[in-house]
C-alpha cells in the first residue's frame, strides 16, 4: 500500500468529478484492435465539426518547430472516442462544437477553423477564462491523446513523447541523465 | 478438496479448491500486502488456507506500460464507480459522494502497484506518546510492543520478500539483527542531487530501502529498470510485491487456494461468540459462505473497519469486535509535503526506480519548534507523460497554448520533486464508518470518510515544505515550486481504524493482532497501526503479519484457538 502517493492522486484527483475524466479513465475499455491497422476512423463528427476540433486541439498543443497535436491526430483519438470509451461525452463534444461555431459566426462571420490564429485565441481564451466544461474537457481529451501510447491513435508516429523527452524502451542502466556521469555537471 | 491448475506462475502449481462447506483452518479476508504474508506463513505452518479477495488474480504478463489504462484508475485499484464513499469533514456535516480511499483491489493488493519504499519504523515511532507527552484532542499513545521485539519481523520481511539497501548507511535507522540481503538498487540522477542537498545542509542521504531486486534472488530475476513502478504492476517480477514473492509460495504447499473475485460482506458468529466462517459473493454476485476455524482479516484500513461494522449481531451490536468502540477510529494516512525542482542538466526521472536516496535526519524535530512528529525526504520522479503534462509543471505555469509546449519540452527530462513523508496523528475523530444512505454495486453500505486535520499536523507540512524547498535549493535548482499542502484525495496510506493495544476497553486488537473481543478472529493490516510513523507503512504492517500469523499458528496448534488469551 505504500504507493508514494502524490503524482498519481493530484491526477486521480484532477479527474475526480470532472467530464474530462472519462479521457482516461474510459479509454482503457477502448479495444484497440477496434481501431484499425490502416488507422481508419469513423467518427461521430461531420467534416466541418472535425475541422474546428482540430484547429482548437491545435492551439492547446500548437505546432512549432515540433509537432503538436494536429499532427499527432489528436482530432482522430477524440472523434473515435466518441465513439466508444467517451461516447457519454458525445452531446457535450457536439453542442460544444456547436456553440464554438456559432461564437466564429458572431465574431468573424465564418467557421472557427476558418478564422484567422489570433481570432482563434481570443475565443479560446474566453472559453477557457468561462470555465467551459467542453473546453476543459477538450484541452485534458487533447493532452491525454498526445501522449497515450501510440495504439490509442493520438500520438501517432510518438510525437508526443519526442517533444518531452520520452523513450519508450521500458529497460534502462546507468546513466540514466547528466548528473549521474563521471564526472557529474555542477 | 480437488486440486485444479492455477493460470500462471513458474513452477506451475496446483492450487487446492475448497469446498465452501468444508471447514478450513483458517480464511483469510484480502490478499494483499498482509494477507499474502499470512497466508504464505500459515500455509506453510501446515494449515490449510482459503484467501478470498474481491479483485481479479492477474499475473505479470498481465501488466503492461500503458499509462491511459492503467494510472488513469481502476485498473489494478477499487473503482469509485462500483464502490462509492462519501466523505465529510466533521461529523455534523453531511457527508458528500467523493472517493477518498483508493486500495490495491487484485491478488496481491497495493502491493502490485506500489513505490516499494520499505522503511522500517524507528524505535521513538512505538513510545512517542510516553517519550513526548500527551497532545490534546488525539488518541495519541504508546503502541504495546516495542521496535525491539518487532526487529526480528523486520528482518523477516527483509529476508522473505526480498529488499534492497544497504544497513547501517543512516545514522537515524534503528538496530538490525541482520543486513539487508540484497545491496542497493544503482543511484540516479535525483539521487546524486539528494546526496549534493543533504551534504550542503549536513544531513545524510542514505540509499533508498525498496522492496524491489537489485539482484536475482529466490528464482525472481532483478530490476530491468522500465520506470514504471508506481501506479503499475512489474512485468518481471522484480518488485517484492505478495504477488510475485509470498503467494507462489503458498499456492506450492498445496493447501492455500486463493479464491479471487470474491467479496465478502459479512463475518458470521456462534451463539458462544466464536467465528465460524465468512458470507461472500461470488464472482456472479451469488451469496456463499466458506467455513473456518479462524478468520483473519487483511482487507486493509479502510475495508476491515467496514466489514466489522457490516458483521454486528445480537452479540455485537456496534459491530463485531467494536466493544471498545473504537473501531473505525483513530484513522491516519501520514501526511505530505511535495515541491518540484528544474535542474539545468538532464535528470530523466522517468528511466528507472523512482526513488534511490532517501533523508531522516528530520525523523525527530528539535522540541524547541513545538511540534510533535516528524518526517523524511526523498528525491523522486514519478510522473508518467500524461500524468506530468497534467500535474508536473508549477502551478502558475500556462496549462495549454505555446508556452505550455515549451515548458513540456523543457522540463519533462530536467525536473525533481522532493516527497516530504510525515506523521499524522491519531484522533478519535477521524473515522471510517457506513454511510446511512448510499450503497455500493452489491447493495452493502458505503464507506463514509469523516476526516480534519490536526493543527499540528498542519505545522508540520507546512514546516517540512520549506525545508524541501531548502532541499531543492541546495541541490541547485535553477526553479523550484511547492505544491499546495491540501489533502489529495483518494488516500492511500489507510491506518489505525483497528487499533493495537493491552486494554480491550481502549484498543480493537491485543498485541498480537487477535480481536480483544473473539478469540478466533485476527485483524492484520494498516488498521492495527496505532501510531503513522514518518510514512511508508507497508514494511511495518508485513512485520506485524510475519508475527501475528506465528503466534495464530501457534494457538490453533495448541488448540487454543477458540480460548480467550
Amino acid at each position: 500500500m505504500s504507493q508514494g502517493p502524490l503524482s498519481r492522486r493530484h491526477f486521480v484527483g484532477i479527474m475526480a468529478g470532472a467530464v474530462a475524466a472519462t479521457w482516461i479513465t474510459g479509454a482503457r475499455r477502448l479495444n484497440v484492435s477496434g481501431i484499425g491497422a490502416s488507422g481508419s476512423v469513423s467518427g461521430v463528427l461531420s467534416a466541418a465539426q472535425r475541422r474546428d476540433l482540430d484547429a482548437l486541439t491545435a492551439l492547446i498543443i500548437p505546432t512549432d518547430e515540433d509537432a503538436g497535436a494536429r499532427e499527432a491526430r489528436i482530432v482522430d483519438f477524440i472523434d473515435r472516442g466518441l465513439t466508444s470509451f467517451a461516447g457519454d461525452q458525445r452531446t457535450l463534444f457536439e453542442q460544444g462544437l456547436t456553440d464554438l461555431e456559432s461564437r466564429a459566426q458572431r465574431s468573424g462571420g465564418r467557421a472557427f477553423a476558418d478564422l484567422d490564429p489570433a481570432a482563434q485565441l481570443a475565443l479560446a481564451r474566453e472559453l477557457d477564462a468561462g470555465k467551459s466544461e467542453f473546453f476543459g474537457a477538450v484541452r485534458v481529451a487533447t493532452i491525454a491523446g498526445f501522449l497515450a501510447n501510440p495504439e490509442y491513435g493520438g500520438n501517432t508516429g510518438k510525437v508526443g513523447w519526442q517533444l518531452i523527452g520520452f523513450e519508450d524502451r521500458f529497460g534502462w542502466q546507468p546513466p540514466f541523465g547528466d548528473y549521474d556521469r563521471e564526472p557529474s555537471p555542477g | 478438496m480437488n486440486h485444479h491448475p492455477a493460470r500462471s506462475g513458474a513452477p506451475a502449481v496446483t492450487q487446492p479448491r475448497f469446498a465452501t462447506s468444508e471447514t478450513v483452518d483458517f480464511a483469510i479476508v484480502g490478499a494483499g500486502a498482509a494477507g499474502g504474508v499470512v497466508a504464505r506463513e500459515l500455509a506453510r505452518a501446515g494449515f490449510t488456507v482459503v484467501v478470498l479477495e474481491q479483485g481479479p488474480h492477474l499475473h505479470k504478463e498481465d501488466f503492461q506500460h500503458d499509462e491511459l489504462a492503467i494510472t488513469a484508475l481502476s485498473a489494478l485499484t477499487n473503482d469509485p464507480k462500483t464502490q462509492p464513499n462519501t466523505f465529510r469533514g466533521s461529523e455534523s456535516e453531511e457527508a458528500k459522494v467523493r472517493p477518498v480511499v483508493q486500495y490495491g483491489r487484485l491478488v496481491g493488493g497495493g502491493s502490485v502497484h506500489f513505490t516499494a519504499n520499505y522503511w522500517r519504523m524507528h524505535e521513538i515511532d512505538f513510545v512517542e506518546r510516553s517519550r513526548k507527552g500527551a497532545i490534546e484532542e488525539t488518541g495519541f499513545t504508546d503502541w504495546p510492543i516495542t521496535y525491539a521485539e518487532l526487529e526480528p519481523y523486520y528482518s523477516k520481511v527483509e529476508w522473505e520478500l526480498g529488499v534492497s539497501g544497504l544497513a547501517g548507511a543512516s545514522p537515524f535507522d534503528p538496530p538490525r539483527s541482520r543486513p539487508y540481503p540484497l545491496p542497493p538498487l544503482p543511484i540516479k540522477p535525483a539521487g546524486i542531487l539528494a546526496e549534493r542537498a543533504a551534504r550542503k545542509l549536513g544531513w545524510h542521504a542514505f540509499p533508498a530501502p525498496m522492496a524491489i531486486l537489485s539482484q536475482p534472488y529466490r528464482g525472481r530475476p532483478p530490476c530491468i529498470q522500465c520506470g514504471f513502478c508506481k501506479t503499475f504492476g512489474c512485468e518481471v517480477g522484480a518488485k517484492s510485491s505478495t504477488l510475485a514473492a509470498m503467494l507462489p509460495d503458498a499456492a506450492a504447499t498445496g493447501r492455500c487456494e486463493i479464491r479471487s473475485l470474491s467479496y465478502v460482506r459479512k463475518i458470521k458468529l456462534d451463539k458462544r461468540g466464536h467465528v465460524t466462517g465468512v458470507k461472500y459473493f461470488d464472482s456472479g454476485k451469488r451469496e456463499m459462505f466458506q467455513r473456518a476455524r479462524a478468520v483473519v482479516v487483511c482487507a486493509n484500513g479502510a475495508e476491515t473497519p467496514r466489514l466489522l461494522l457490516m458483521s454486528r449481531s445480537n452479540l455485537f451490536p456496534d459491530g463485531l469486535a467494536n466493544s471498545s468502540g473504537v473501531v473505525g477510529k483513530h484513522l491516519m494516512f501520514n501526511g505530505y509535503a511535495f515541491a518540484g525542482g528544474l535542474f539545468e542538466h538532464r535528470i530523466n526521472g522517468y528511466r528507472g526506480m523512482v526513488v534511490t536516496r532517501v533523508i531522516h535526519d528530520l525523523y525527530e524535530l528539535d522540541p524547541r519548534l513545538g511540534i510533535a512528529g516528524g518526517g523524511g525526504f526523498d528525491f523522486r520522479f514519478d510522473w508518467g507523460p500524461i500524468g506530468f503534462a497534467l500535474e508536473g509543471l508549477p502551478k502558475e505555469a500556462p496549462n495549454w497554448g505555446a508556452e505550455y509546449k515549451r515548458m513540456l519540452r523543457d522540463y519533462y527530462t530536467r525536473s525533481v520533486y522532493v516527497l516530504a513523508h510525515a506523521t499524522q496523528l491519531p484522533m478519535p475523530t477521524n473515522s471510517i464508518s457506513l454511510d446511512p444512505k448510499l450503497t455500493d454495486a452489491w447493495g452493502l453500505p458505503a464507506i463514509r470518510m469523516t476526516f480534519a486535520d490536526h493543527p499540528n499536523d498542519l505545522k508540520l507540512y507546512a514546516y517540512l515544505l520549506d525545508r524541501a524547498m531548502e532541499l531543492l535549493d541546495a541541490a541547485g535548482a535553477t526553479r523550484r515550486w511547492a505544491y499546495p499542502l491540501e489533502r489529495v484525495f483518494p488516500e492511500v496510506h489507510l491506518l489505525g481504524t483497528c487499533r493495537m493495544g493491552n486494554d480491550p476497553a481502549t484498543s480493537v486488537v491485543d498485541r498480537f493482532n487477535r480481536t480483544h473481543d473473539v478469540p478466533n478472529l485476527f485483524l492484520v493490516d494498516g488498521s492495527s497501526l496505532v501510531t503513522s510513523g514518518r510514512g511508508q507503512p507497508t514494511m511495518t504492517i508485513q512485520a506485524l503479519a510475519f508475527r501475528a500469523a506465528e503466534h495464530a499458528g501457534r494457538l490453533a496448534r495448541r488448540g487454543e484457538l477458540s480460548k480467550r488469551s
